[in-house]
């Protein structure tokens, strides 16, 4: 009966997937059903995970349920806890979703939706979800260890050391990129700003609830918090509207940049009680919430998609991003495809909640799907936007000016024709003076949001509470990324001094701590203040700097599962690495060389370097800077990103000439080489 | 589901119908907000109790108000970092 079911289930799925893929690809010309583009995914992401994830839990990898978790050897009912599987799934999840699945989406979805939904599909189920799921199960093997302690393992110590100085740069990106989408967002909002900075009290309230006044009761403390938190997002408005109140929260991009800087300064150095831990509940509950309304939404409302299924500016001229579609795009969408990140995560606190070797395979495989999705979605919110819209919130200023006039003039001229009412009228149904310029994502997906949950539920009249709501669940699961990243960078930065002089690397030393905590905030404050001043957008720089950086460790963390597969001796299944390796290379390769070296000055980093003090030798000013200063610093700036790009590049080399010398070694021993805990009889009356 | 039907069952002649009902939908709000608990991270008291009884039966347990501090400065403190 259940093989009967099979047989009719899957090419059914495979049916109505394909059937979905028609409606996508004849639909030209007319505007497609949003629902088909999630069918399509959903059918693919069925497919990829009931026979390929099986082919490689069950060949590549044979995991095996008599060997015993990290979870079941260390059981101690805090850190190490065998965990259900849907549960750890969920964990999981929360855990791996955060901005990046939604912006990458929206800021490809300049180049239409195909060619940004086919490289999430195809990205996530040769690439993303093999590494997340492999390096899940070579930190489980090992006993839970982290992704640079399993590379000083399998590859060495130099390369071990390497990588984490790789990781430490693409986290202060991270956190720069991050903090700047934030600002984008609530530049000039004083409702959004308002309902962010009510989060930090009510964070302190939840902390000091849960720790002195009701000391564990956390559950109770959620529910204090999201009712308030839904409080501050109703009043808003009012404080918005408030002749003393609304200037107050009205702040530029540069005030933002400093209150950010400050905030991760502040709150990286509190108690993780009092602040991180209860802000980090309220960003999950919102988080998994909103993504499960998003979804019932786009099936609910099913709105057609405005952007055609490609635009013109797959030839690299696109005002959002430059860069033609090979090798940008596959930068440019990183998260929601192929996410080196969530390496650290698979090597984190999961595999120590592992009850079985072979719930890894919905875990790490299923999990990555799963965030796949979330692009989807991201995707798809901002395709059913007006695509004049889309062009008039995600084109710098430097493009299409500062007034609603001179924007629709300038975007109707590339053939998405828009009136300045448009602009006007959706800045009013979302509560915003301006929807202008406002790159990143966050905005954008929230309009699209907002549109898609009013249809649901509210109508028009909610569409502003709908906005700002989305900004809200971005902006706190942002804020909690910037405070816990600082910490993390601190502790990193601390104990690489700790090498140089001995009490800096004591974290419970005060000055020692300052002076890391500084460090970290200097560093991403650097690069965010930067993007904001920045004429041309910052997002355009900053983003694809991040995307090299995070697609690289992706590449590392790849070539570590090759090197890890070889060892084991399974290489006749080493293409199931090799490839989304092998792919990631040449196109992180490509993308970092590009940045740098590009003649076209809005590509390459020297390009522009070059013309800007070029010009400032000569004394002549270059729009949009407005002093000889200024130009020097762009061209400072430029020559910095373009150090940091080459360092990307350089570190990953470094790595494949690691992982190619010992994969080589191993080819010729006969017997597995790899460092795996080995396998044990299971303990008497353990779960069988 | 299970849990429902096992306890209606068994308790039916103990107690009169609505107590059985009353009991059996506790302890699915007990199962839901432990999964709750777990889906998102929130240190799980009870949990650790019945660990801490069925492997260390006897010796003492921290309360729930230390449970918490540690598990809160065990998740936050000095763990790898989060995602993008």
């Amino acid at each position: 009966m259940n093989k009967l079911t099979s047989i009719l289930l899957w090419p059914l799925i495979a049916i109505i997937g394909a059937f979905s893929f028609a409606a996508l690809a004849l639909g030209r010309g007319e505007h497609v059903g949003a629902v088909w583009l999630v069918t399509a995914a959903v059918c693919v992401y069925f497919i990829a995970y009931r026979f390929y994830s099986k082919f490689i839990s069950e060949k590549v990898l044979r995991l095996d349920d008599t060997r015993e978790t990290p979870a079941e050897r260390h059981n101690d009912g805090m850190d190490y806890v065998p965990t259900n599987r849907w549960v750890l799934f969920g964990h999981h999840f929360a855990a791996i979703a955060g901005a990046g699945p939604l912006v990458g989406p929206v800021l490809a979805a300049q180049m239409g939706f195909l060619p940004g939904t086919l490289w999430i599909l195809a990205g996530v189920v040769v690439a993303g979800a093999v590494q997340d799921f492999i390096v899940l199960f070579a930190s489980v093997r090992r006993d839970g260890k982290s992704l640079g302690e399993m590379i000083k393992m399998e590859l060495g110590p130099t390369a071990g050391g390497l990588a984490l100085v790789g990781v430490l740069a693409i986290m202060i990106i991270i956190l720069a990129v991050l903090s700047l989408v934030v600002v984008k967002a609530l530049t000039g909002s004083p409702w959004g700003l308002f309902t962010i900075a009510a989060t930090i009290p009510i964070a302190l309230l939840m902390g000091v609830y849960m720790r002195v006044i009701r000391p564990g009761r956390v559950g109770e403390a959620s529910v204090i918090g999201v009712a308030l938190l839904m409080l501050s997002l109703i009043y808003g408005r009012t404080i918005a509207n408030d002749p003393t109140w609304g200037p107050l929260f009205t702040l530029d991009g540069p005030q933002l940049a400093w209150a950010l800087i400050l905030y991760g300064a502040i709150a990286s150095s509190l108690p993780v009680w009092l602040m991180l831990a209860p802000r980090d509940y309220l960003s999950t509950f919102l988080k998994i919430g909103t993504i499960v309304a998003l979804a019932i939404g786009i099936y609910y409302v099913a709105p057609p998609l405005a952007m055609p299924a490609t635009t013109r500016f797959i030839d690299g001229t696109g005002p959002v991003f430059s860069g033609a579609l090979f090798p940008f795009l596959f930068i440019t969408i990183a998260c929601g495809s192929v996410s080196g990140f969530h390496a650290l995560i698979s090597s984190g606190t999961t595999p120590k909640m592992i009850e079985r070797e072979s719930h890894m395979r919905l875990i790490g495989y299923g999990g990555m799907l799963m965030e796949s999705f979330v692009a989807i979605m991201a995707l798809t919110a901002a395709c059913v936007l007006d695509p004049g819209i889309y062009f008039a919130m995600n084109a710098p200023a430097a493009a299409i000016g500062t007034t609603a006039t001179n924007a629709a003039q300038v975007i109707s001229s590339w053939g998405f024709t828009i009136t300045p009412e448009m602009i006007t009228q959706t800045a009013a149904d979302i509560g915003e003076n301006s929807i202008l310029s406002r790159a990143g994502g966050a905005p954008t997906l929230a309009v699209g949001m907002a549109k898609i949950l009013a249809q649901a539920l509210g109508g028009k009249s909610m569409e502003a509470f709908w906005y700002h709501f989305a900004i809200l669940f971005e902006a706190l699961f942002i804020l909690t990324a910037v405070d816990a990243g600082t910490r993390v960078g601190r502790f990193m930065i601390q104990d690489m001094l700790g090498h140089v002089y001995k009490p800096m690397g004591n974290t419970e030393y005060l000055p020692a701590n300052l002076v890391g905590t500084g460090l970290c905030v200097a560093l991403w404050g650097y690069f965010l203040y930067q993007g904001v001043i920045d004429p041309l957008g910052g997002i355009n720089t900053l983003w694809q700097l991040f995307g090299v950086g995070n697609q690289m460790l992706a590449g590392i963390a790849l070539l570590l599962c090759t090197s890890v597969l070889v060892k084991m001796k399974r290489e006749q299944y080493v293409w199931v690495t090799l490839v989304p390796t092998a792919w990631l290379l040449v196109t992180t390769l490509t993308a970092g060389v590009e940045k740098i070296f590009h003649s076209d000055d809005r590509i390459g980093f020297v390009a522009l370097a070059r013309k800007f003090s070029a010009a400032a030798a000569e004394g002549r000013l270059l729009a949009p800077a407005k002093s000889i200063a200024e130009m020097q610093r762009v061209a400072f700036n430029n020559y910095l990103d373009a150090v940091v790009c080459g360092f990307f590049v350089l570190l990953v080399l470094a790595m494949c000439v690691f992982a190619t010398k010992i994969c080589l070694q191993a080819l010729k021993q006969t017997k597995p080489t790899v460092h795996e805990i080995p396998p044990l009889a299971p303990a008497q009356g353990a779960l069988a | 589901m299970k849990l429902f039907k096992q306890k209606g069952g068994s308790d039916l002649h103990a107690a009169p119908p609505n107590a059985a009902t009353t009991e059996s939908v506790l302890r699915n709000v007990r199962g839901i907000r432990r999964v709750c608990r777990q889906l998102f991270g929130i240190p799980d008291y009870e949990r650790y109790l019945a660990h801490a009884a069925a492997r260390h039966p006897g010796a003492p347990v921290l309360s729930r108000r230390e449970f918490c501090a540690k598990a809160i400065e065990r998740k936050y403190g000095k763990n790898g970092p989060r995602c993008c």
